[in-house]
């Protein structure tokens, strides 16, 4: 991996940044509108290399692995490019097209939260920089 | 000859003469179908001195090769001729049910000239051709008249009707398919209500096709059927439309709104975005022809002023151009605006866009009560747009009716002002809803080049610059930024040469998103037996692009009618592209020399000619 020592940084940096977004009133209630079990799924670079987030019927769970419910949204990539996505350096359109990302499920309400994805690139930042990972930060 | 059948119904009104003729097939193997082969036929065949409502005009109907397969997006079709709209070469793609039912009824196409005596009906079925009398139709709505058809010939007809805008020869009238595919832009509706034709009526008695090989094609639909079914677009079209996607373009500032002069409103991508539409109104998803993708709405608004009853719903263009683009965020005015314009037969887009210039010129003081008959034209006045604007456009009634029935780069020549400058168009036909000042650079290079004016499904340059497309095998793996002209015109050489194919292909663009050049090869190699390389194919797409350019020009057009409005270039005002400015002549000086075209000429080289096989019309005009 380019950005990453093993999966287990890189879980735990994304885990850390959903964290945060639910600190975040705004990107709650987008959070809200998206209603699903959306599984971020990292295991192509290492098992038990996934991030789930669980905003169905107003709640906010964040968790590692794979989810024990079904998820309503599972997007599949490497860890690498999910740092450069989360970045905001990764055209999410460009990467699906090219299959660096796989969508299954509906991503209606993900659409939802693409105009907030440059507060989310700024939350990740500080997430990085507070696990003392600021070398990780993306110019 | 596989797939198509090579054959066309010739139908001079004047005399209610029918005559079948016989295409060659080279001409379908260089233009490959729809609006090529339809240009390639107007080229040795058309008039090009004759006026576009005039009886002797040419309208051409015309098939791809793929319309009948059982192949999500392969079934639509193209109107063509010389548009009424912007007095140039033009053509207009539908989606819906005619281009199958008339390819298993024999055809390829339908070339009309003439007018009828009296209003009547084309009605085709297999080898029994004939003109019957529809004076019982004319003045009536094409939602009741579409019924009526069906009625009489039975529900298995497909049909395509204009509405009292084409009979009143409102310059943007549209052609509608089953009541709702409209083959809606620059005005061949009203080519149809000059002829007096107020409807084609077809029906087939099998549904059969030969393949070249079909075999090999079935392996290849198993493919790309549930390729594209599943691919994330068109699961996110399925669910919510065509505006599925508003909040990205809201987001970027890809959205116009009241007239192109802001690219940011509060609360717009909640209010008209494709699920609020689900949410809200929605009842039923349809689909064109043996498509899975099923991105049409079926809707139904039941209170409130603007109730309708469960029918068609609409697109996202429609949604902009009746939303933001004149200052409302109402969506179920939409719907009611929506459904009056697919009633009367007019484009939403030249409609929406020419209301929008009015009111800004209404507000500039422009345009006054005594140009609009006292109607005041109001930013978001839903309740004026509905009752009164859209009606009197429709019928030409009176002085508002008949400025904007012209369309606006007509009525901006009327009331003068410089309010030309504020139309959003580029050779005559209104812009779509998709601003290149937040949308990508590179539109407002194909939007300028395109033939047939300021259009975004000329070529895929709005998913190319989204990062939607991805053509390794033409040399196509640009990586772009959409707010600058970095490559910029070396991508719009391959949109524009995929375009080129497409729309001939008659093939919607949100399908074939997922369809490799390998499998396009696959396609023109298994159903008309082109035994196809890539250089083959793409040399088609811009074969095809040559000759539309070379029609321009001979009704006059050159390299300075490739051009946007200064609206369209100024930088914007606000939101994501706010300040930023859209380097256009730079692109189109490098595009034009990546096509070898002549910059005053506006048209390709002769050298550049006689490589793409058009020695014999490079004749014609070097």
């Amino acid at each position: 991996m380019e950005y990453w020592k093993n999966p287990e940084e890189a879980v735990t940096a994304i885990k850390r940044m959903w964290e945060d977004v639910g600190k975040d009133a705004e990107l709650l209630e987008g959070a809200g509108k998206v209603n699903q079990l959306i599984l971020f799924d990292y295991t192509e670079s290492g098992p038990g290399c996934a991030v789930w987030v669980d905003c169905r019927n107003g709640a906010f769970v964040v968790g590692t692995g794979i989810p024990s419910g079904t998820p309503d949204l599972t997007m599949s990539l490497s860890a690498d490019d999910a740092h450069r996505s989360w970045s905001n350096k990764l055209n999410p359109v460009m990467a699906i097209t090219r299959r660096k990302i796989r969508v299954k499920g509906s991503a209606t309400g993900l659409l939802k939260l693409v105009p907030k994805l440059k507060k989310v690139a700024v939350i990740y930042e500080k997430a990085l920089t507070d696990l003392g990972w600021a070398d990780k930060i993306m110019k | 000859m596989n797939a198509n059948t090579g054959k066309i119904i010739r139908l001079d009104l004047n005399a209610s003469a029918i005559s079948i003729e016989m295409l060659p097939e080279d001409d379908y193997r260089n233009f490959v179908g729809g609006s090529g082969l339809a240009a390639k036929y107007f080229w040795d065949k058309g008039d090009f001195n004759t006026d576009a409502l005039s009886p002797e005009a040419m309208l051409i109907f015309m098939n791809g090769p793929f319309s009948g397969l059982k192949l999500s997006g392969a079934s639509r079709n193209s109107v063509a001729g010389r548009s009424p709209l912007t007095g140039h070469w033009s053509d207009s793609s539908c989606g819906g049910y005619f281009a199958p039912e008339l390819r298993f009824a024999g055809y390829d196409g339908i070339v009309l000239t003439g007018k009828s005596p009296k209003p009547s009906v084309l009605l085709i079925e297999d080898d029994k051709i004939s003109i019957v009398d529809g004076t019982e139709y004319w003045g009536k709505g094409i939602e009741e008249v579409t019924k009526e058809l069906k009625n009489k010939y039975g529900k298995t007809c497909r049909t395509v009707v204009i509405g009292p805008a084409g009979e009143n020869l409102v310059k943007f009238a549209a052609i509608l398919n089953e009541g709702h595919h409209a083959f809606g832009r620059t005005g061949f509706g009203a080519v149809m209500g000059s002829k007096n034709l107020k409807a084609i009526v077809v029906k087939a008695a099998k549904k059969e096709m030969t393949l070249a090989n079909p075999e090999k094609f079935e392996e290849l639909r198993k493919v790309l059927n549930p390729k594209m079914k599943e691919a994330l677009a068109a699961s996110l079209l399925h669910e919510n439309g065509t505006a599925a996607n508003l909040e990205g373009g809201a987001f970027t500032g890809d959205v116009p709104i009241k007239n192109f002069t802001s690219n940011s409103w509060e609360g717009m991508a909640d209010a008209l975005t494709g699920s609020t539409l689900s949410e809200k109104y929605l009842t039923k998803r349809t689909s064109c022809a043996y498509c899975g993708i099923a991105c049409k709405r079926v809707v139904e608004v039941k209170e409130g002023p603007w109730a309708i009853p469960e029918g068609s719903g609409p697109e996202y263009e429609t949604i902009v151009s009746y939303g933001a683009l004149i200052g409302s965020l109402d969506l179920a005015a939409v719907c009611k605006a929506n459904r009056i314009c697919n009633d009367m037969g007019i484009d939403t887009r030249s409609s929406g866009v020419t209301i929008a210039w009015a009111m800004e010129a209404f507000e500039r003081g422009d345009l006054t009560e005594a140009d609009t008959d006292g109607v005041k034209l109001l930013w978001g006045d839903m309740e004026t747009v509905i009752n009164v604007v859209l009606p009197k456009m429709a019928k030409r009634e009176g002085k508002l009716g008949a400025l904007l029935a012209e369309g606006s780069v007509s009525a901006a020549g009327k009331i003068g002002k410089d309010s030309i400058n504020y139309t959003t168009q580029s050779k005559g036909l209104e812009a779509p809803m998709h601003d290149p000042r937040g949308g990508g650079h590179g539109m407002a290079l194909t939007y300028a080049m395109s033939p047939r004016g300021a259009c975004h499904v000329a070529d895929p340059m709005l998913f190319v610059e989204m990062g939607a497309c991805f053509w390794p095998e033409i040399g196509f793996e640009f990586v772009l930024e959409p707010k600058t002209d970095e490559n910029k015109p070396e991508a719009a050489v391959m949109s524009i040469e995929m375009g080129a194919l497409e729309n001939s292909a008659c093939f919607c663009q949100f399908a074939d998103r997922e369809v490799s050049i390998p499998e396009w090869l696959e396609l023109f190699n298994t159903v008309p037996g082109y035994n196809w390389e890539a250089k083959d194919m793409m040399k088609a797409g811009r074969r095809i692009f040559f000759l539309k350019r070379l029609m321009n020009y001979r009704y006059g057009l050159t390299a300075k009618d490739d051009d946007l409005t200064p609206r369209m270039l100024e930088p914007a005002r606000d939101g994501e592209p706010e300040g930023v400015e859209i380097n256009f002549t730079g692109m189109k000086e490098r595009f034009y020399t990546l096509m070898d075209m002549d910059s005053e000429k506006g048209i390709p080289s002769k050298t550049a000619l006689d490589e793409y096989n058009l020695s014999e019309e490079a004749a014609r005009v070097w």
